[in-house]
């Protein structure tokens, strides 16, 4: 009697853990093992041309802090740092708007933010070509549109001070209505005695906005932030469809050029350094975000 | 008395005033919001009129906010000369797949972590965490290697592999089930039911509102994923609608405007489902992201 409890327990452990296993070993396959495998190849001179392969020290990471490909990064990560400010600014700023218009409780209204949100859903793929052709040169609406104004055409995505900017228009219209969804849920939760009080003292719609709203919406912008910040780290397929890097890599974000290296150079030891440095610089950020987020959580409670 | 009936009157008169207000700023609301909707939408409203125009009306200089003819064909050529079709078949399995892989292999490992007991359970739901902080665009070399080598390019399996599970969905899963409380189990127990019987029919059943809009957050990501299927399936026979638009671009890229009402069709054709899907379950896909935010 006192040795089959055990056994029993055992075996019930054995088959709760069978529930996780598929999981687990799927991803030790697919993400823990490439993980130790991309820092592996970053040390080596593997390219697919050739079949073998060598280890060759430090090489790739020489090349890449202290060589040629030195300058690219750095304006890899400044092309990336730029983009993720104007994706944040786009969604917690433009959200917030969006927010205030849209939020009233009404059938209409609540159609309305439906279709605002619903470019979130739409293939990114789909969205640029949409946007390629909106901002052709010769044939695009926005243009025509501008030249109304007597403007002349603006070759948005072929001249290198723009073609960042225009993937940003991009991107701001995808994410815009996620941001305001999610002021909006946040909103409806502030309490309407806040409100009242503040009227009652005389306080003035904006003052009431930027003492009371904003103030009271701050861990979710911290959310807003992070999420954003993180994703538009990743960024890559606008990219790829609309400008694939160019022009003068002037939209060259950093996943595009891990991607220029190992898909179209076949260099996947430069790559892989690439890759392994963009892990870390995520993690660092991660980190750094979740510790903030904490003292914020923290300082509220 | 006088006094009382004065203060009446300068209320009453208030009221009047501010309600005259709130009209004028409920209308300004109005109109600020259909403006904000219009310009929202007029990317998918141009790129529906687009679709249907002729080459010839595109090109005018004049741009005709509605076309003078329907040319359906558009659609038809898209499928047909540039094999939307086969694009469209090859969507539809490997969204089908990775959706039923997640969907099982998720809830199955939701229930693990969440009403399970075993060894290390906190320290491996460590390791399902983590693995959110990997990002594909970090492991795609090493894995494109590994699939080159297991001749897994171009094939549904490469397609699927890496996305079979997805640690967003077990966490958000297992959230869930964490809420039905230990009893309802114990009587499932009581009355004969093994793990598979409590999943199906006790914790599923009672947290379906989640699975509905996870699963639908895992239709939406398959069926609009890029980056993946542009790696391990470049070619015309694996080809999905994401890639082949982006293809069908690129091969008149050099001459530009050519062929642009055509693109148009095949943007609306890879975007039909999860719009259509947008509209059915609309409840479950505007809440999906504010859950996740008031985590």
């Amino acid at each position: 009697m006192k040795q089959r409890i055990p056994i029993q327990r055992r075996i019930r452990a054995g088959k709760d853990f069978a529930t996780v296993l598929p999981a687990l070993l799927f991803l030790g396959l697919f993400v823990y093992y490439p993980v130790v495998q991309v820092v592996r190849i970053s040390f080596t001179n593997w390219n697919l041309i050739n079949d073998n392969y060598s280890y060759v020290g430090l090489k790739n990471w020489v090349w890449l802090f202290q060589g040629s490909g030195t300058k690219y990064l750095i304006n890899s990560f400044k092309v990336t740092a730029l983009f993720t400010l104007g994706e944040l600014s786009i969604t917690i700023i433009g959200g917030m708007i969006f927010a205030v218009i849209l939020n009233r409780i009404t059938t209409s209204f609540s159609v309305m933010r439906a279709l605002i949100f619903l470019p979130k859903y739409i293939a990114m793929s789909s969205a640029a070509v949409v946007f390629i052709w909106i901002l052709n040169t010769q044939n695009g609406i926005l243009n025509f549109l501008l030249a109304q104004f007597g403007k002349a055409p603006v070759n948005w995505l072929g001249d290198k001070n723009r073609a960042l900017f225009s993937i940003l228009m991009l991107t701001g219209w995808r994410t815009v209505g996620y941001g305001m969804m999610i002021y909006i849920a946040a909103m409806r939760g502030i309490s309407k005695n806040y409100y009242e009080a503040a009227s009652i003292d005389g306080a003035t719609k904006w003052q009431q906005f930027t003492q009371i709203t904003i103030p009271i919406l701050s861990p979710t912008t911290l959310f807003l932030f992070v999420t954003t910040f993180i994703s538009a780290m990743k960024v890559f397929q606008s990219v790829d469809v609309m400008t694939a890097g160019g022009p003068y890599r002037s939209t060259e974000v950093i996943v595009y050029m891990i991607y220029k290296y190992a898909m179209e150079d076949f260099r996947m030891d430069r790559a892989s350094t690439i890759a392994v440095v963009f892990f870390l610089v995520l993690l660092a950020i991660t980190a750094a975000t979740m510790k903030i987020s904490n003292k914020r959580v923290n300082y509220d409670a | 008395m006088m006094h009382n009936i004065d203060e009446r009157q300068q209320a009453l008169l208030l009221n009047e005033k501010s309600i005259k207000k709130r009209k004028i700023s409920t209308g300004i609301q109005y109109t600020l919001a259909i403006l904000v909707t219009i310009f929202m939408l007029f990317p998918l409203y141009w790129m529906l009129i687009s679709s249907v125009k002729s080459q010839e009306e595109i090109l005018r200089a004049l741009p005709t906010f509605w076309p003078h003819e329907w040319h359906f064909e558009n659609y038809k050529n898209v499928l047909q000369r540039a094999n939307f079709s086969k694009y469209y078949y090859n969507t539809v399995v490997m969204t089908a797949g990775i959706l039923i892989s997640q969907v099982v292999t998720g809830v199955l490992a939701a229930y693990g972590f969440s009403k399970g007991k075993f060894k290390a359970q906190k320290f491996l739901f460590l390791l399902v965490l983590g693995a959110l902080m990997i990002p594909l665009q970090v492991t795609f070399i090493p894995l494109y290697i590994m699939f080159a080598n297991w001749k897994l390019t171009d094939t549904f399996l490469g397609l699927i592999l890496p996305e079979m599970v997805s640690p967003y969905f077990i966490f958000m899963m297992r959230q869930a089930f964490l809420t039905v409380d230990d009893s309802y189990i114990e009587a499932a127990k009581l009355d004969g039911m093994g793990r598979l019987g409590i999943i199906t029919k006790v914790l599923v059943p009672m947290c379906k509102s989640t699975l509905i809009t996870i699963t639908l957050v895992t239709f939406t990501n398959g069926w609009n994923s890029y980056f993946w299927p542009k790696i391990i399936a470049k070619n015309e026979v694996r080809r999905v609608l994401t890639v082949g638009l982006v293809h069908l671009r690129n091969t008149f890229a050099g001459l530009d405007t050519m062929n642009n009402h055509e693109i148009m069709a095949g943007a609306v054709l890879s975007i039909l489902p999860v719009i259509i899907l947008f509209f059915i379950f609309q409840k479950y896909m505007l809440t999906g992201y504010e859950k996740t935010a008031m985590k």
